[in-house]
């Protein structure tokens, strides 16, 4: 048995933030509380560390079939481990797009070491925004989500045709916010800055447009739908509006959205790791989203859309959009909440596996799907083949020090222990 | 790199975003004085003898690319030519593959001119040799604020307190941009006129008064710069048509009238004659449009003989 000892358990799940040690046999919880580790157990000494459930992320793009120069599920997986996520969801926009039960199965049935890798189908065939996809063949054949890929749905009869079509199938949707036709063209966020830099700005108005149709459309349609990226103020209050009439409808704001700003931008004088969609915002919209964070009206995503090189060493305007970000995701959101862990817990685990219909809690006898969170250690090797991630080397007070997936180690760096290896050594994968 | 560089230029010149007044002046002051060599039978300097300036041109140019190229001969330089009409990235050569190669051949300084903007600035945190940016984007053309500044200054003298009137499409205007931003810092106040997809508020924040309509900025304006419409760029439903812009936004003898006796007309040029400027104004006794024509020659030799090595305003070339 590994015995966490003297931890600092936070479980927001169950109500339960107190010192105690958890055990970790066969891959369930065996001790949760008070108490000594029995004879033979592997301890380790987690004084001032905090265990908590692992992290789970319901939109990662891991590009495998087709992109795998860039990821491929066992760097993804192995990436999501170290951050202390144990389960993802990988986005359909894969080539070929998962709009085809074949290709649902080509994925699933190559689980890679480390985090476990569920995957969502597309709504459309071919993510094109046009024709259904074969929704209930990919629900049955594992998919446990549905999503309309990395731009919003362009027309919206056809968006309302797919919300009321996948509502039977029980699944979550998950959509982007935003304008198509309003975000043409633009790289960052419109406003001042852009002007000063010379970019065409991508406004706000945008991603409040994309937040008004989802509400409209839940209203409409009873799907349960969950925005893939909420980063503006008014946005989030159009979110708040909806949640407080009910209406099943939840958001994630991405982990260096709460920390960075479009200042990132010039700062880095137009580095494309900064290019994103949505773009970093201005200050005023950072605080308002990490407040709805706070509020547990949005969770947060790690984002993670890895590109290449290829892709990224280009001119800023001509760069793909999109950065890695598993591997810093859960210390850029404790260093912008100043280490509120049972803020981070909820929405980095909590609310992400309640949306697939789990539970992120520990209890005795449950999965050890667990993290221990601490002082950020020395930096560890990066997992994810993508060299963009515009947090990463940056200086971080708290960071994922261990991550086990059904008591298997996962993530992090060796442990300090008592006794022989078993959990304690490098995890495997990556 | 930082050997023979004493001024406080750096390593490149990028844009008028942050400069400071006094690294403005020192380029004004620079170029004035090596105006003299322009003047000359024999228009030859030999400081820059042994130095090799490449022009990258990934859009199309004339004005622009000839005037540098002649400021870099006027100072012994070498010059070497490159547009992407011609080149590889036709071929689908990313810019940094294009910008090694041409850094396997040694170069001192490149000017480039780019479609995206933070084009230059991806190659000056690249490389070592200098960056001069002839234009990237809708961001900055820093090199043509400095002729008009100099153009300026010729006419008014100090710019403290000067009022500029610019009219057009300036939210996409690298033009513009580097103007507010060069007048700005030199103490002129900004107007800006023009129709609300060119001109929408947001631009105050850049510190310019905001007019709609061109009536409004003549009367108190000291400059007036008009601004090149380029249809071919222009997004979706940006304007009405040509005719409606010419009557609304362009400059006349009419509309000239209700203006000061001396204001100065600008343009950067190429000019839609019937466009933005009528023929009698683009050639009436206020256009200044060849002497910016002649500036920026001056204005550029002056930034090469500076970013490359120059340490005392120029006297060792005009000596």
């Amino acid at each position: 048995m590994l015995w966490l000892d003297g931890a600092r358990v936070v479980c927001p799940a169950s109500g339960r933030d107190e010192v105690g040690a958890v055990g970790i046999a066969d891959g369930r919880i065996a001790h949760l509380g008070p108490g000594r580790p029995p004879p033979g157990a592997e301890v380790v000494d987690c004084a001032g560390l905090v265990v908590a459930p692992a992290f789970v992320d319901l939109a990662v793009h891991l590009c495998d079939p087709g992109g795998t120069w860039r990821e491929d599920l066992r760097s993804g997986a192995a990436a999501a481990g170290e951050g202390g996520f144990a389960r993802v969801v990988c986005a359909p926009d894969t080539d070929p797009v998962v709009d085809h039960a074949a290709v649902a199965r080509e994925i699933l049935l190559r689980p890679p070491p480390g985090a476990r890798v569920d995957c969502a189908g597309a709504l459309t065939r071919g993510l094109a925004g046009q024709e259904l996809a074969d929704i209930g063949d990919l629900v049955d054949a594992g998919c446990v989500a549905l999503s309309d890929g990395r731009v919003a749905m362009a027309d919206t009869l056809v968006l309302r045709r797919a919300l009321e079509y996948a509502r039977g199938f029980g699944v979550p949707v998950v959509l982007r916010p935003g304008d198509p036709a309003l975000e043409a063209g633009g790289v960052v966020h419109e406003g001042e800055l852009s002007l000063a830099l010379g970019l065409r700005g991508v406004p706000a108005a945008a991603e409040e447009i994309g937040v008004a149709r989802a509400v409209a459309l839940c209203r409409l349609t009873g799907a349960r739908l969950h925005l893939s990226h909420v980063t503006t103020a008014r946005g989030l209050a159009l979110l708040e509006g909806a949640q407080a009439e009910g209406l099943p409808l939840t958001g994630a704001v991405p982990a260096r959205h709460l920390l960075l700003t479009e200042e990132e931008v010039d700062r880095t004088h137009y580095s494309t790791s900064t290019r994103l969609h949505p773009p970093l915002r201005p200050e005023a919209d950072r605080r308002a989203v990490l407040d709805g964070v706070r509020r547990g009206a949005l969770m947060v995503t790690a984002d993670h859309l890895p590109w290449s090189r290829v892709e990224k060493e280009l001119e800023f305007e001509r760069a793909e959009p999109g950065a890695a970000g598993l591997e810093t995701a859960a210390a850029a959101t404790l260093e912008a909440l100043d280490g509120d862990m049972g803020v981070a817990v909820r929405a980095l685990a909590v609310a992400p596996a309640a949306l697939l219909g789990g539970e992120a809690r520990l209890r005795p006898g449950g999965p050890a799907d667990l993290v221990l969170l601490g002082p950020a250690g020395a930096p560890r090797p990066v997992r994810t083949r993508s060299p963009f991630d515009p947090l990463r080397g940056r200086p971080f007070r708290w960071g994922v020090l261990g991550c086990w997936r059904e008591g298997e180690r996962i993530g992090g760096a060796p442990l300090r222990g008592s006794g022989p290896p078993g959990g304690l050594s490098e995890p495997r994968g990556g | 790199m930082a050997g023979g560089r004493a001024m406080t230029l750096g390593k490149d010149m990028l844009g008028l975003r942050g400069m400071p007044r006094e690294d403005i002046v020192r380029v004004l002051d620079t170029a004035a004085a090596l105006r003299e060599v322009n003047a000359r039978r024999i228009k030859k300097v030999p400081t820059l003898r042994g130095r090799t300036v490449i022009t990258a041109f990934f859009e199309d140019s004339t004005r622009t690319r000839v005037s540098f190229d002649l400021s870099a001969k006027r100072l012994s330089a070498d010059t070497l030519s490159f547009s992407a009409s011609t080149s590889s990235t036709r071929k689908g050569e990313t810019l940094l593959d294009t910008a090694r190669n041409l850094d396997a051949m040694r170069p001192d300084a490149i000017i480039i001119r780019h479609p995206a903007a933070g084009a230059p600035h991806l190659l000056a945190r690249t490389f070592g040799w200098s960056v001069i940016n002839a234009g990237d984007g809708i961001n900055e053309h820093p090199t043509q604020a400095l002729l008009d500044l100099l153009t300026m200054r010729d006419h008014l003298g100090d710019l403290q307190g000067r009022r500029v009137a610019i009219v057009g499409d300036v939210l996409h205007s690298r033009v513009a941009r580097s103007n507010i931003f060069g007048l700005r810092t030199m103490g002129a106040e900004v107007v800006v006129a023009g129709p609300g997809t060119m001109c929408p508020p947001s631009l105050r924040a850049l510190g310019v008064e905001l007019r709609h309509r061109i009536d409004e900025v003549l009367h108190d304006a000291d400059v007036i710069m008009m601004l090149r419409i380029q249809r071919e760029r222009l997004g979706r439903a940006m304007m009405a048509s040509t005719q409606e812009y010419a009557r609304l936004y362009g400059l006349d003898l009419d509309k000239l009238r209700r203006a000061r006796p001396e204001v100065l007309v600008m343009h950067p040029g190429p000019i839609n004659r019937g466009v933005e400027l009528s023929p009698e104004v683009a050639d009436g006794e206020n256009s200044v449009v060849m002497e910016q024509v002649s500036n920026g020659l001056a204005v550029r030799m002056a930034l090469l003989y500076l970013l490359l090595g120059g340490t005392d305003g120029g006297r060792d070339a005009v000596a």
